[in-house]
């Protein structure tokens, strides 16, 4: 299903400013390349996973040029619409998309194959990922995939986004 | 301030957030940048003050059209208050007396005030947050905290206590402000503050620039009821 863009104005117009009310479930994202598209993922990576510490400096310069962070909030959004309609197919396909996109992006781009990833006699040729929710249980985290995305070909990136941790 | 001032600020504000907004999207999709370029130009005619009514109907085109891209908004809550300044800003110009047009930009300057006072409300309504504990849970493991570092911060129970409670009592008494221009401008300064923080720690800019683009409508507003009372 595809949204009217006036559907989407409303809670603009009429805002619910509900910011932070309860704290949900978080999504991580994991992706996995594959060799053919019947391939089973074993090996699954965090897609952009956070610095381990970000400077002061780096803080300040992300008020003005901020664009892989925006994007990734974007991506967890996406994540989010997929985790509220995971019974409804036609109802996440543009978010599955759009993920997908934008991770393909991440590995052709920022040239995440290794010479093993392209090797001629089983190169990796597809992509799939998944997702992670982690929720407050009582005192513990508990983590849990809800979902796993179709196995889609690497296609050749147009996108240079370049790396900015 | 007065309403002429307030409103012309505003779409120079407006236009360097847009213009900021857009600029990211550059380097992205060639899809994305057939909508943030146009949308980038536009943001600068704003700012220069050229053809604004007409600049400001493309403008709300344009971010229908995003909408549609990304079928919702791309940042949520700043993409959202940048559409509500957007169709605010829209009928101000197009409205057709004077009174209308204040209406229009009063709603907006209402808008600002309920953003931190319901904020507050749904938060002091939740025993997670009147405990600390789900401010906690955001630095432990929501998606926000820009780095593995500030995970730690989760570990000062009191520090986010502290910090809940603070956030909490602002978000609640903000609409006080109202009461003298001084409190009204040591308020938004906090505000600002609170928005550059939330910016450092969970890269939120965007909601920086937006939010402070909403603050001139206040300024006005002030004022307004101050003449009308």
């Amino acid at each position: 299903m595809i949204y009217n863009p006036f559907k989407l104005l409303l809670p603009a117009l009429l805002p619910s400013w509900n910011f932070f009310d309860v704290i949900a479930p978080s999504p991580r994202i994991e992706f996995a390349l594959l060799h053919s598209e019947n391939d089973t993922s074993t090996q699954w990576q965090e897609f952009r996973p956070r610095p381990a510490q970000l400077p002061l400096s780096k803080m300040l310069s992300r008020m003005f040029w901020n664009p892989r962070w925006n994007e990734t909030l974007y991506v967890i959004s996406c994540a989010e619409r997929i985790m509220e309609n995971t019974s409804q197919n036609n109802l996440y396909s543009h978010s599955e998309n759009e993920i997908l996109n934008r991770i393909m992006n991440d590995i052709v781009c920022n040239k995440m194959l290794t010479e093993n990833h392209k090797a001629q006699d089983n190169p990796t040729t597809h992509l799939q990922f998944r997702l992670l929710v982690i929720q407050r249980k009582g005192l513990e985290l508990i983590q849990e995939v809800v979902f796993q995305s179709r196995i889609t070909p690497l296609s050749v990136c147009t996108l240079p986004m370049g790396d900015d941790t | 301030m007065n309403f002429d001032d307030a409103i012309r600020l505003t779409e120079i504000l407006l236009g360097f957030a847009f213009a900021q907004q857009s600029i990211e999207h550059f380097s992205s999709f060639a899809n994305e940048r057939l909508l943030f370029i146009p949308r980038w130009i536009l943001a600068a005619l704003l700012i220069a003050g050229f053809h604004t009514s007409w600049v400001l109907l493309l403008l709300l085109i344009i971010s229908l059209a995003i909408l549609y891209r990304f079928q919702g908004p791309y940042n949520g809550g700043s993409d959202r208050m940048s559409l509500l300044i957007l169709c605010c800003l829209c009928l101000v110009h197009f409205a057709p007396t004077l009174r209308w047009q204040e209406m229009a930009f009063g709603y907006l300057a209402l808008q600002l005030i309920l953003s931190y006072f319901i904020s507050g409300w749904v938060k002091v309504k939740n025993p997670q947050w009147r405990n600390g504990r789900a401010l906690r849970d955001v630095f432990q493991f929501s998606a926000y905290p820009v780095s593995e570092q500030l995970r730690e911060w989760s570990k000062a129970p009191w520090l986010l206590f502290v910090m809940s409670w603070s956030v909490i009592l602002f978000e609640l008494i903000f609409p006080f402000a109202l009461l003298s221009s001084t409190s009204l401008y040591i308020a938004l300064v906090i505000a600002a503050l609170f928005h550059f923080t939330n910016a450092c720690l969970f890269g939120l800019n965007r909601f920086f620039w937006i939010w402070i683009t909403a603050y001139p409508s206040l300024l006005w507003f002030q004022l307004r009821i101050i003449a009308v009372s």
